[in-house]
């Protein structure tokens, strides 16, 4: 038996996905979430379901890549029943998918999602009566707490059990006008809406979408949340990690080395000097590194953007950001594949599919890893500078945006062609899921702890045996002149230039022994941001867009990052 | 009194034309903007989107496209 979960985009298939199958798919507010097919088995009616998350779409006549994969396979007809989710918040726009679904003639029914909101807002449904008019069974669910899945399961195993799936027979016109039509005669019927005072989310979104009062809270918050990461990130470090460390770890570390004999083998766990920060040892420096310095960065920024994401601030911001965007060659919904870059490269490159033209795609691709330091990077980066004033973090960021921007602007004027308009949703304000919050938080974390900690263990215990063979001393003196006179960053920090080409995103806390001072730091942190895509998002770079296309991105990055690298030591040198 | 979207007052309007080829008709037409469509515009970024509500849900929609939807107020 398959399934197909088709839907509107930000309907919440991907919740009811998760419910349905225990799988982990990441789920936000806001459209294009999910722009990768995802499937998984579940167990509904004890038959073994597959069930198959296609991703949202308007209309089976969609036009950007990600519309035009579900309706290839919503058209193909190869499976069993269709899972429609609707949001009944919007039931009339929803309900022209679903007229579309129809009329394919195939076996479908419908999840009512947010059923709960709709209802705080004064939206009074009769899914009794809609069931009645489209002829096939309705589920009204709260798909992030669970309710109405129990009655969805029972009945529909029902249905399974007698292999009796129900087909559609209502008829359905060709024509869209008339379609619109037919739904707002269904909605007269089944829908009433109540006058409530607008709620303080309500209000909330007036005044983040009106541009007087948006445009400034956009960098109001942006200050905020900097403050915030920062003060979160500090925190557990100062009060936690740090104490924890110093007084329960390091003494453990301290009688552990004295059971070895002073030589090589001692060499090389434990570096010749032991102090973190100091020395090269995996023990105490590398984990200080991933655990004590980085670890709650990327614990506070991942939270605020988390909170951020299931607010549904985003595509205000994408909206704010249009202008902009349009400057340096992208329309508003370039800004999307952005914004999930903040979190991790790779589904930011999956999600460029969302966008519709080469040309777009390329410059958003540029500006993905020029602009935006994923959230291991950007923890880094608060993490290294921390023990500086919080404006220095803010030169780092600033700089890298502006980078990014004059690159893409270029970048628009070098290839031909126009950008597409905006066209995107906004999504209304919804209370973050505390269960959704914690299920992405620890996801995220999980994928830091398994994915950056080894290498960052490894790269430090790499960089101590190129130490003991005196190989960092070969390799300094070799690069020492480009780094010197270019950057004017000393030459032990080739080795982590040579160690980010592997895994840039956490090469910058490799940076935390070699002792350099503020302006080195910043200096390095622009270069390692910018410089090469990490290698999983040039794989899937490869993957998305090609070999052409990926070589000209890699070059274009690397010498906008030499050029802009040297002009930053150089400005920071006159500056102070 | 014909006016286009980007140039509209912030009111409820119906739109009576949409001047655009096959691609960005579909398109509008998907979100439930079409002719006789009645929609809400709430707010207009200088040079910048317009934000209309259509039905229950809010649009952005870029400067380019909104002066191909041609409104009335009603």
């Amino acid at each position: 038996m398959k399934i197909v979960l088709v839907g509107n985009p930000n309907v919440g298939k991907s919740v009811v996905f998760s419910y349905l199958t225990g799988y982990t798919a990441i789920s936000s507010n806001y459209p294009g979430t999910t722009v990768d097919i995802l499937k998984g088995k579940t167990r509904l009616c004890n038959n073994e379901c597959e069930v198959v998350d296609v991703p949202g779409c308007y209309s089976l006549e969609g036009e950007s890549v990600a519309e035009k994969v579900a309706s290839e396979i919503i058209k193909s007809k190869d499976y069993d029943i269709i899972f429609n989710v609707i949001d009944s918040n919007n039931l009339e726009r929803n309900l022209l998918l679903t007229l579309e679904l129809l009329a394919l003639r195939k076996p479908i029914v419908i999840i009512a999602t947010k059923t709960d909101i709709a209802k705080n807002k004064g939206i009074d449904i009769d899914y009794d009566n809609l069931s009645d008019i489209l002829d096939i069974k309705i589920f009204p669910v709260v798909a992030t707490a669970g309710i109405g899945f129990s009655v969805l399961e029972r009945e529909v195993s029902a249905v399974f059990n007698n292999f009796k799936l129900p087909v559609p027979k209502i008829e359905i016109p060709s024509d869209i006008t008339e379609k619109w039509k037919m739904i707002g005669e269904i909605t007269l019927k089944v829908q009433k809406i109540y006058h409530k005072h607008p709620s303080f989310l309500e209000r909330l979104e007036e005044i983040t979408t009106t541009p007087v009062t948006a445009i400034p809270l956009a960098f109001v918050l942006i200050i905020i949340s900097f403050y915030v990461i920062r003060f979160i990130g500090e925190g557990i470090i100062n009060y936690v990690f740090d104490p924890l460390f110093n007084n329960y770890y390091m003494p453990l570390v301290d009688r552990f080395s004295s059971f070895f004999n002073e030589g090589f083998l001692k060499n090389i766990i434990f570096s010749k000097n032991m102090t973190p920060l100091e020395g090269f040892s995996v023990l105490t420096t590398g984990i200080y590194v991933s655990f004590v310095v980085v670890l709650p960065y990327v614990f506070a920024f991942y939270l605020i953007l988390s909170v951020l994401e299931d607010i549904g601030y985003l595509p205000r911001l994408a909206v704010i950001l249009d202008r902009l965007s349009h400057k340096i060659g992208l329309h508003g919904y370039g800004s999307i594949p952005l914004i999930m870059g903040l979190g991790c490269k790779v589904p930011g490159i999956f999600s460029l599919r969302i966008l519709e033209s080469n040309r777009e795609k390329i410059i958003a691709a540029s500006l993905l890893f020029l602009i935006s330091p994923c959230m291991p990077q950007s923890a880094m980066i608060f993490a290294i500078l921390s023990k500086y004033p919080l404006i220095y973090t803010g030169i780092v960021f600033v700089y890298i945006f502006f980078v990014g921007i004059l690159a893409s602007y270029v970048l628009n004027k070098m290839l031909k062609g126009t950008s597409d308009d905006l066209f995107i949703e906004i999504p209304p304000y919804h209370k973050p899921v505390f269960k959704n919050l914690v299920f992405k938080m620890r996801l995220r974390i999980t994928q830091f702890l398994l994915d950056a900690v080894p290498f960052v263990m490894g790269g430090i215990l790499l960089i101590n045996i190129l130490d003991i063979f005196s190989i960092l001393d070969l390799l300094s003196k070799y690069f020492a002149p480009v780094l010197n006179k270019i950057f004017s960053l000393p030459a032990q920090t080739s080795s982590i230039v040579m160690l980010g080409f592997l895994k840039k995103d956490v090469a910058i806390t490799l940076l935390a022994p070699f002792n350099l001072s503020l302006k080195e730091i910043m200096v390095s942190c622009f270069f390692l941001v910018t410089y090469m895509p990490c290698l999983a998002s040039i794989f899937v770079l490869l993957k998305e867009l090609g070999k052409k296309i990926t070589f000209y991105v890699i070059v274009f990055n690397l010498l906008i990052s030499l050029i802009f690298t040297f002009i930053f030591s150089q400005s920071l040198k006159l500056l102070f | 009194m014909k006016t286009n979207l980007a140039k509209a007052n912030n009111k409820k309007l119906k739109v009576v034309q949409i001047n655009g080829g096959h691609n960005i008709l579909k398109k509008l037409n998907s979100m439930g903007i079409f002719d006789g469509s009645l929609i809400e515009k709430i707010a207009s970024y200088n040079h910048g989107p317009v934000i209309v509500k259509v039905m229950n849900s809010q649009l952005a929609i870029g400067r380019g496209m909104a002066e191909k939807i041609i409104v009335e107020e009603v």
